[in-house]
Protein backbone atom coordinates (compact mmCIF):
# COMPACT_ATOMS: atom_id res chain seq x y z
CA UNK A 1 0.00 0.00 0.00
CA UNK A 2 1.42 3.13 -1.39
CA UNK A 3 1.33 5.79 1.44
CA UNK A 4 1.08 8.46 -1.27
CA UNK A 5 -1.65 7.24 -3.26
CA UNK A 6 -4.18 6.11 -0.83
CA UNK A 7 -2.90 8.22 2.49
CA UNK A 8 -3.67 7.50 5.80
CA UNK A 9 -7.00 5.77 7.19
CA UNK A 10 -6.88 6.56 10.68
CA UNK A 11 -10.00 9.10 9.93
CA UNK A 12 -11.84 7.36 7.34
CA UNK A 13 -13.19 5.01 9.83
CA UNK A 14 -15.12 7.84 11.42
CA UNK A 15 -17.30 7.83 8.52
CA UNK A 16 -18.47 4.41 9.19
CA UNK A 17 -20.16 5.38 12.47
CA UNK A 18 -23.07 7.09 11.26
CA UNK A 19 -23.48 4.57 8.91
CA UNK A 20 -23.65 2.18 11.75
CA UNK A 21 -25.58 4.09 14.21
CA UNK A 22 -28.47 3.96 11.42
CA UNK A 23 -27.91 0.48 10.72
CA UNK A 24 -29.03 -0.42 15.08
CA UNK A 25 -31.55 2.67 14.47
CA UNK A 26 -33.22 0.73 11.66
CA UNK A 27 -33.13 -2.44 13.50
CA UNK A 28 -34.30 -1.36 16.93
CA UNK A 29 -37.04 0.35 14.75
CA UNK A 30 -37.51 -3.05 13.04
CA UNK A 31 -38.01 -4.80 16.79
CA UNK A 32 -40.83 -1.58 17.90
CA UNK A 33 -43.25 -2.61 14.42
CA UNK A 34 -42.67 -5.92 15.52
CA UNK A 35 -43.35 -5.33 18.88
CA UNK A 36 -46.21 -3.41 17.59
CA UNK A 37 -47.80 -6.92 15.86
CA UNK A 38 -46.99 -8.73 19.11
CA UNK A 39 -49.52 -5.88 21.00
CA UNK A 40 -52.08 -6.15 18.57
CA UNK A 41 -51.75 -10.39 18.91
CA UNK A 42 -52.60 -10.13 22.31
CA UNK A 43 -55.30 -7.47 22.05
CA UNK A 44 -56.74 -9.35 19.57
CA UNK A 45 -56.80 -12.56 21.90
CA UNK A 46 -57.74 -10.68 24.82
CA UNK A 47 -60.85 -9.33 22.94
CA UNK A 48 -61.65 -12.99 21.66
CA UNK A 49 -61.25 -14.30 25.02
CA UNK A 50 -63.48 -11.72 26.68
CA UNK A 51 -66.01 -11.87 23.87
CA UNK A 52 -66.21 -15.66 23.97
CA UNK A 53 -66.39 -15.85 27.79
CA UNK A 54 -69.44 -13.17 28.11
CA UNK A 55 -71.11 -15.45 25.15
CA UNK A 56 -70.81 -18.51 26.96
CA UNK A 57 -73.36 -17.26 29.56
CA UNK A 58 -75.28 -14.31 28.00
CA UNK A 59 -75.97 -16.21 25.39
CA UNK A 60 -77.72 -19.62 26.67
CA UNK A 61 -80.96 -20.07 25.44
CA UNK A 62 -83.02 -18.94 28.24
CA UNK A 63 -86.23 -20.69 27.55
CA UNK A 64 -84.97 -24.40 26.84
CA UNK A 65 -82.64 -23.89 30.04
CA UNK A 66 -85.63 -23.42 32.35
CA UNK A 67 -88.36 -26.29 30.78
CA UNK A 68 -85.50 -28.88 29.59
CA UNK A 69 -82.79 -28.11 31.92
CA UNK A 70 -80.62 -28.25 28.94
CA UNK A 71 -77.31 -25.33 28.43
CA UNK A 72 -77.44 -25.05 24.87
CA UNK A 73 -76.06 -21.04 23.44
CA UNK A 74 -78.55 -19.43 21.34
CA UNK A 75 -76.48 -18.81 17.78
CA UNK A 76 -78.36 -15.64 17.18
CA UNK A 77 -77.65 -14.87 21.27
CA UNK A 78 -73.74 -15.48 20.92
CA UNK A 79 -73.65 -13.45 18.04
CA UNK A 80 -75.57 -10.33 19.27
CA UNK A 81 -73.60 -10.56 22.69
CA UNK A 82 -70.08 -10.61 21.03
CA UNK A 83 -70.87 -7.93 18.47
CA UNK A 84 -72.02 -5.94 22.00
CA UNK A 85 -68.67 -6.66 23.87
CA UNK A 86 -66.58 -5.70 20.33
CA UNK A 87 -68.41 -2.67 19.86
CA UNK A 88 -67.74 -1.67 23.72
CA UNK A 89 -64.47 -2.38 22.93
CA UNK A 90 -61.86 0.43 22.09
CA UNK A 91 -60.64 -1.94 19.62
CA UNK A 92 -63.50 -2.21 17.03
CA UNK A 93 -62.17 0.98 15.11
CA UNK A 94 -59.37 -1.59 14.32
CA UNK A 95 -61.32 -4.60 13.16
CA UNK A 96 -60.16 -6.28 10.05
CA UNK A 97 -64.01 -7.50 9.47
CA UNK A 98 -66.49 -8.55 11.41
CA UNK A 99 -65.90 -11.34 14.03
CA UNK A 100 -66.23 -14.69 13.65
CA UNK A 101 -68.55 -16.80 16.15
CA UNK A 102 -69.50 -20.83 15.79
CA UNK A 103 -71.58 -21.86 18.33
CA UNK A 104 -70.95 -25.89 19.50
CA UNK A 105 -74.09 -26.76 21.98
CA UNK A 106 -72.91 -25.09 25.12
CA UNK A 107 -69.63 -23.62 23.64
CA UNK A 108 -68.77 -20.98 21.94
CA UNK A 109 -65.72 -20.14 19.88
CA UNK A 110 -64.62 -16.26 18.47
CA UNK A 111 -62.16 -15.49 15.93
CA UNK A 112 -61.13 -11.76 15.34
CA UNK A 113 -58.63 -10.11 13.08
CA UNK A 114 -57.21 -6.74 13.53
CA UNK A 115 -55.34 -4.47 11.98
CA UNK A 116 -51.75 -3.82 12.80
CA UNK A 117 -49.88 -0.67 12.08
CA UNK A 118 -46.55 -0.14 11.47
CA UNK A 119 -44.90 3.04 12.18
CA UNK A 120 -41.74 2.76 11.10
CA UNK A 121 -41.93 0.72 8.03
CA UNK A 122 -44.59 2.98 7.05
CA UNK A 123 -41.78 5.97 5.94
CA UNK A 124 -39.94 3.10 3.71
CA UNK A 125 -41.17 2.97 0.54
CA UNK A 126 -42.79 0.26 -1.05
CA UNK A 127 -42.54 -1.26 2.22
CA UNK A 128 -46.44 -2.66 3.69
CA UNK A 129 -48.35 -0.32 5.77
CA UNK A 130 -49.14 -2.84 8.16
CA UNK A 131 -50.53 -6.51 8.50
CA UNK A 132 -53.88 -8.33 9.85
CA UNK A 133 -53.33 -10.21 12.96
CA UNK A 134 -56.09 -13.23 14.11
CA UNK A 135 -56.83 -14.64 17.56
CA UNK A 136 -59.67 -17.10 18.37
CA UNK A 137 -60.84 -18.19 21.62
CA UNK A 138 -63.15 -20.36 23.07
CA UNK A 139 -65.02 -21.11 25.96
CA UNK A 140 -67.43 -23.33 27.53
CA UNK A 141 -69.62 -22.79 31.18
CA UNK A 142 -69.26 -24.99 33.48
CA UNK A 143 -71.29 -26.05 36.45
CA UNK A 144 -69.91 -24.72 39.55
CA UNK A 145 -67.45 -23.03 38.20
CA UNK A 146 -66.99 -19.93 36.00
CA UNK A 147 -66.51 -20.30 32.43
CA UNK A 148 -62.95 -20.28 30.78
CA UNK A 149 -61.42 -19.30 27.68
CA UNK A 150 -59.15 -20.79 26.30
CA UNK A 151 -57.08 -20.16 22.80
CA UNK B 1 3.08 19.98 14.07
CA UNK B 2 3.07 18.35 10.99
CA UNK B 3 4.79 15.39 11.80
CA UNK B 4 2.97 14.91 15.19
CA UNK B 5 -0.98 15.33 13.82
CA UNK B 6 -0.38 13.87 10.26
CA UNK B 7 -2.40 15.00 7.54
CA UNK B 8 -5.59 15.97 7.64
CA UNK B 9 -7.36 14.12 4.74
CA UNK B 10 -8.92 11.49 6.90
CA UNK B 11 -10.16 13.82 9.72
CA UNK B 12 -11.85 15.88 6.34
CA UNK B 13 -14.13 12.87 5.63
CA UNK B 14 -14.69 11.47 9.24
CA UNK B 15 -14.25 14.00 11.86
CA UNK B 16 -17.12 16.67 10.80
CA UNK B 17 -19.42 13.24 10.64
CA UNK B 18 -18.80 12.88 14.61
CA UNK B 19 -21.96 15.82 16.06
CA UNK B 20 -23.95 14.24 12.93
CA UNK B 21 -23.76 10.92 13.93
CA UNK B 22 -23.81 11.84 17.75
CA UNK B 23 -27.01 13.88 17.01
CA UNK B 24 -28.59 11.03 14.48
CA UNK B 25 -27.88 8.65 17.39
CA UNK B 26 -29.51 10.22 20.49
CA UNK B 27 -32.49 11.54 18.77
CA UNK B 28 -32.96 7.93 16.92
CA UNK B 29 -32.49 6.50 20.51
CA UNK B 30 -34.82 8.31 22.16
CA UNK B 31 -37.27 8.25 19.63
CA UNK B 32 -37.09 4.45 19.42
CA UNK B 33 -36.66 4.22 23.02
CA UNK B 34 -40.30 6.26 23.35
CA UNK B 35 -42.33 4.57 21.39
CA UNK B 36 -41.25 1.19 23.00
CA UNK B 37 -42.47 2.74 25.94
CA UNK B 38 -45.98 3.65 24.82
CA UNK B 39 -45.94 0.09 23.42
CA UNK B 40 -44.62 -1.41 26.92
CA UNK B 41 -47.11 0.98 28.48
CA UNK B 42 -50.13 -0.07 26.36
CA UNK B 43 -49.10 -3.68 27.15
CA UNK B 44 -49.22 -2.89 31.09
CA UNK B 45 -52.67 -0.96 31.04
CA UNK B 46 -54.14 -3.29 29.09
CA UNK B 47 -53.38 -5.76 31.70
CA UNK B 48 -54.62 -3.61 34.48
CA UNK B 49 -58.25 -2.80 33.01
CA UNK B 50 -58.56 -6.44 32.67
CA UNK B 51 -57.70 -7.55 35.62
CA UNK B 52 -59.92 -4.88 37.64
CA UNK B 53 -62.88 -5.74 34.71
CA UNK B 54 -62.42 -9.01 35.70
CA UNK B 55 -62.22 -8.86 39.61
CA UNK B 56 -64.78 -6.99 39.63
CA UNK B 57 -67.42 -9.00 37.91
CA UNK B 58 -66.37 -12.04 39.85
CA UNK B 59 -66.86 -9.55 43.50
CA UNK B 60 -69.70 -10.70 45.60
CA UNK B 61 -71.95 -7.19 46.55
CA UNK B 62 -75.07 -6.52 49.43
CA UNK B 63 -76.67 -4.75 47.09
CA UNK B 64 -77.16 -3.74 43.24
CA UNK B 65 -76.34 0.06 44.35
CA UNK B 66 -73.68 -0.68 46.86
CA UNK B 67 -70.21 -1.69 44.76
CA UNK B 68 -67.78 0.02 46.26
CA UNK B 69 -66.21 -2.34 47.77
CA UNK B 70 -65.85 -4.80 44.45
CA UNK B 71 -65.14 -1.45 42.47
CA UNK B 72 -62.35 -0.71 45.52
CA UNK B 73 -60.93 -4.34 45.58
CA UNK B 74 -61.12 -4.16 41.52
CA UNK B 75 -58.85 -1.20 41.62
CA UNK B 76 -56.54 -2.36 43.61
CA UNK B 77 -55.98 -5.71 41.52
CA UNK B 78 -55.94 -3.40 38.09
CA UNK B 79 -52.83 -1.49 40.26
CA UNK B 80 -51.27 -4.39 41.34
CA UNK B 81 -51.23 -5.89 37.88
CA UNK B 82 -49.23 -2.28 36.61
CA UNK B 83 -47.01 -2.81 39.74
CA UNK B 84 -46.25 -6.40 38.01
CA UNK B 85 -45.48 -4.77 34.75
CA UNK B 86 -43.11 -2.44 37.00
CA UNK B 87 -45.33 0.51 37.02
CA UNK B 88 -45.24 3.29 39.56
CA UNK B 89 -48.86 3.55 40.41
CA UNK B 90 -48.22 7.29 41.10
CA UNK B 91 -48.24 7.59 37.30
CA UNK B 92 -51.26 5.88 37.07
CA UNK B 93 -55.27 5.80 37.18
CA UNK B 94 -57.41 2.21 37.03
CA UNK B 95 -61.41 3.72 37.05
CA UNK B 96 -64.68 1.93 36.55
CA UNK B 97 -65.89 4.24 33.93
CA UNK B 98 -69.14 2.42 32.73
CA UNK B 99 -71.66 0.03 34.54
CA UNK B 100 -75.18 -0.06 33.39
CA UNK B 101 -77.42 -3.04 32.42
CA UNK B 102 -79.22 -4.19 29.66
CA UNK B 103 -82.08 -2.15 30.54
CA UNK B 104 -80.08 1.01 30.92
CA UNK B 105 -79.97 1.33 34.61
CA UNK B 106 -76.39 1.72 36.28
CA UNK B 107 -75.98 -1.15 39.24
CA UNK B 108 -74.43 -4.20 39.60
CA UNK B 109 -76.99 -6.49 38.40
CA UNK B 110 -76.81 -9.41 36.14
CA UNK B 111 -75.72 -8.94 32.49
CA UNK B 112 -74.50 -5.55 33.53
CA UNK B 113 -71.77 -4.16 31.50
CA UNK B 114 -68.76 -3.20 33.77
CA UNK B 115 -65.82 -1.17 31.85
CA UNK B 116 -62.32 -0.39 33.56
CA UNK B 117 -60.34 2.11 32.05
CA UNK B 118 -56.75 1.86 33.51
CA UNK B 119 -54.51 4.82 31.86
CA UNK B 120 -50.63 5.68 32.86
CA UNK B 121 -48.74 8.82 31.91
CA UNK B 122 -45.29 7.93 30.52
CA UNK B 123 -42.93 9.86 30.73
CA UNK B 124 -40.38 11.46 28.73
CA UNK B 125 -37.52 10.12 29.16
CA UNK B 126 -36.64 7.18 31.52
CA UNK B 127 -32.88 6.62 32.35
CA UNK B 128 -32.28 3.69 34.76
CA UNK B 129 -31.79 3.75 38.59
CA UNK B 130 -32.57 7.00 38.42
CA UNK B 131 -36.52 6.94 36.92
CA UNK B 132 -38.65 9.17 34.26
CA UNK B 133 -38.83 12.77 33.79
CA UNK B 134 -41.40 14.91 32.45
CA UNK B 135 -44.93 14.25 31.50
CA UNK B 136 -45.32 12.69 28.01
CA UNK B 137 -47.90 10.59 26.43
CA UNK B 138 -51.04 9.48 28.48
CA UNK B 139 -51.66 5.81 27.65
CA UNK B 140 -55.20 4.66 27.90
CA UNK B 141 -56.71 1.19 27.50
CA UNK B 142 -60.41 0.09 28.49
CA UNK B 143 -62.12 -3.55 28.64
CA UNK B 144 -65.42 -4.46 29.65
CA UNK B 145 -66.56 -7.54 30.76
CA UNK B 146 -70.35 -8.81 31.40
CA UNK B 147 -71.86 -9.42 34.66
CA UNK B 148 -72.32 -13.29 34.62
CA UNK B 149 -75.76 -13.83 34.45
CA UNK B 150 -76.39 -17.03 36.41
CA UNK B 151 -73.72 -16.54 39.01
CA UNK B 152 -74.87 -16.62 42.34
CA UNK B 153 -73.98 -13.63 45.03
CA UNK B 154 -75.72 -10.75 42.65
CA UNK B 155 -78.85 -9.15 43.16
CA UNK B 156 -81.64 -9.61 40.80
CA UNK B 157 -83.47 -11.95 37.77
CA UNK B 158 -81.22 -13.33 34.80
CA UNK B 159 -84.29 -13.10 32.61
CA UNK B 160 -83.77 -9.42 32.24
CA UNK B 161 -80.48 -10.78 29.94
CA UNK B 162 -82.82 -12.13 27.07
Amino acid sequence: MSRGSLGRDGGSALTLMPAGLLIVLVLASIAVDMSLVHLRKRQAFELAAAAANDAATAAVDQARLRTTHDYVLDPERARAVVADVVAASELAPELAGPPVVTVSGAGVRVEVALDADYIFADVVPGAPDGTEVTASASATAAAGAAASAVP
Amino acid sequence: MIRRHGGDRGQVGGVEVLPFGLLVFVVGTLLVANVWAVVDAKLAVDAAAREAARHFVEADVPAADDFDDASAGARRAGYEALAAHGREEARSSVELTGLESPTGQAGFTRCARATFTASYDVPVLRLPWIGGFGSGLDVTSRHSELIDPYRDGVPGSAEACS
